[in-house]
């Protein structure tokens, strides 16, 4: 006999989004329960972006990919909080040119600015957006020092940071923010817990079926029965999971993410390791921007093997002097997500087309200036067998070298899945998140967002759960 | 792991395999247990033609040289998954390498 358990609202995923939709619904006064496919852990169990970390809170340990030509590797948090646990704990609002056009686009009603900056402000008194106290570290000043020698202009990120007063920082994810209100206010949050699909009855869903994993490796199998359901498994296992359901119409096929080409750039002394740089350039925004990466010692490694790997051992000798800083971009290629039957992760494809590689050689080239003017001796970069750079005259060999056969793409910002809007033809879900064929089933994460907005999605998609879930509750 | 993947990070690993108590194979035996299944099958489909080839090759006994050579041939094969199976066992072997080997 399967056990049943039972709740008002399912929520699927803790993640920004389904966080932040726990959070509200459960401080409003309903009964949540959370259903997360991977563990509880304490957020500072792992050093950030360490083998440790990439083993117990990365979806496949990090090792997952988009097919097509070029690949494009990706990852995903799996873990309660999702990917805010193991990303750079970057923010940006949604950059506001986009509010009109994707209102205009894809009929979103009530999305406008003055509404999004409303719930932006409450969201951001929670996860306490900062910056960094005092100087930034080496590694962040390099992209400004660059930036300023070649008159363009850079920022520091924003961050979900907060700091205390010896200046030491502790991340804000879910589980030091949202997580926490909810449960204060009564959700319950199922950890280790794999939603397989929806149970449908007609246009209604009443609930899901689940396996839950116990720590001596046993498993149970249970039915979660439950009044209204809101899925937030993010950009790949949300529409994985509607399609297992049977749900199909505009269910993932738009998938969109910023293809990114790393650097590792050799100095000829030492930089700081502990932290990403918090610094980018924003003279090309919208379609390109420059950053800094993860540069532990096994990242570095990974970056220099493509261009040098020959010389892995004698530039790993003095790998503190190397750092990996990034170009990504916006793409008007897209993708797809495909649920396999009878397999749990989804196909994920991706065609870049010809003006996405350009813009990543425009990209990889503008990094190359500027790292080159903040001071680089020598830069390695995410192409195989790739031409290592020493002077701006190299730079000319990096337009050639980035192409479909070569090149080594990453992207983490995933999107677009199953758009909102009223405009049925061109969207999953409406302005709010339910999904088309369905009265009480919603999406409430970043599959969402019509187009990948060209910054880290997730201060966008915590501002759109929380509208959401209001639009939710006010019903 | 298969035959072909266990030799593949042994030759690349080197001595640091048995440095770290055999963490590094462990760790990409359970990366490619925690691939998403379509991927991890082409992978086995790989590793098993992949292998066949080198155990006729450089028969009767591979050595850690011969899959070093190979591997290095497969890095710029003109078949994009043949280059991209070298370049995930040489990342995942890299990454656990520099991660878990003392400084």
């Amino acid at each position: 006999m399967t056990r049943t358990l039972s709740t008002e609202v399912l929520i699927i995923g803790s993640g920004a989004g389904g966080a932040v939709t726990a959070a509200r619904l459960a401080e409003a006064g309903r009964s949540v329960l959370v259903a997360e496919e991977g563990s509880w852990y304490d957020p500072d169990a792992h050093e950030p972006s360490s083998l440790d970390e990439f083993t117990a809170r990365y979806r496949h340990q990090g090792a997952c990919a988009a097919l097509g030509s070029p690949g494009v590797a990706f990852a995903e948090g799996r873990c309660v909080g999702g990917s805010t646990e193991i990303n750079m704990g970057l923010y940006h609002r949604l950059p506001e040119r986009f509010v009109d056009q994707w209102r205009t686009t894809y009929s979103i009603a009530e999305f406008d600015s003055a509404t999004l900056r409303r719930y932006a402000d409450e969201v951001e008194a929670i996860v306490k957006v900062s910056r960094l106290p005092g100087a930034p570290p080496e590694s962040s000043a390099v992209l400004s020092r660059g930036a300023d020698a070649l008159g363009w202009r850079s920022v520091e990120f924003d961050r979900v940071y907060s700091y205390d007063e010896s200046g030491h920082g502790t991340k804000q994810s879910m589980s030091r923010t949202m997580i926490p209100r909810a449960v204060a206010a009564g959700a319950v949050v199922q950890a280790d817990c794999t939603v397989r699909s929806l149970i449908r009855k007609g246009r209604r869903v009443t609930g899901a079926r689940a396996t839950l994993r116990y720590p001596d490796g046993s498993t149970e199998p249970v039915v979660v029965q439950a009044e209204d359901v809101f899925v937030c498994g993010g950009a790949i296992q949300s529409p994985a999971l509607l399609q297992r359901s049977g749900f199909r119409h505009n269910i993932g096929p738009g998938l969109k993410f910023h293809p990114t080409v790393k650097v590792a750039a050799r100095f000829d002394h030492p930089y700081d390791h502990e932290e990403v740089p918090v610094q980018r350039v924003t003279e090309f925004d919208p379609y390109l921007t420059i950053g800094g990466s993860a540069s532990r010692r096994g990242h570095v490694a990974l970056a220099l093997v493509d261009s040098a790997p020959g010389d892995l051992d004698r530039l790993l000798e003095h790998w503190q002097n190397v750092v990996v800083y990034y170009a990504a971009i916006r793409s008007s290629g897209s993708g797809r997500v495909l649920a396999i039957p009878g397999l749990q992760a989804p196909l994920v494809t991706y065609s870049l087309n010809d003006s996405d590689l350009s813009r990543l050689a425009r990209g990889l080239v503008h990094l190359g200036e500027m790292l080159l003017a903040a001071g680089a001796q020598e830069l390695f970069p995410s192409i195989a067998g790739g031409p290592i750079v020493r002077s701006r005259a190299d730079l000319a060999q990096w337009w050639g070298a980035l192409n479909r056969t070569q090149s080594n793409l990453m992207t983490v910002h995933l999107t677009s899945t199953i758009r909102m809007g009223d405009n049925s033809a061109l969207t999953g879900a409406d302005s709010f998140g339910r999904v088309w064929d369905s009265d009480n089933l919603f999406v409430n994460d970043a599959s969402l967002l019509p187009d990948a907005p060209g910054v880290n999605p997730q201060a966008a998609v915590m501002t759109i759960a929380a509208r959401n879930a209001d639009a939710y509750l006010a019903r | 792991m298969l035959w072909m993947e266990r030799r593949v990070v042994t030759a690349l690993a080197g001595p640091d395999d048995k440095r770290t108590g055999g963490a590094i194979t462990e760790f990409v035996d359970s990366s490619f247990a925690a691939m998403p299944q379509h991927l991890r099958l082409g992978v086995v489909g790989e590793s098993v033609l992949l292998g066949a080839y080198v155990a006729l090759r450089y028969a009767p006994r591979p050595s850690d040289d011969d899959v070093l050579a190979a591997m290095s041939a497969w890095e710029h094969n003109p078949i994009g998954v043949i280059r991209q199976y070298a370049r995930l066992l040489t990342s995942l072997v890299v990454f656990a390498q520099q991660e878990l080997m003392p400084e």
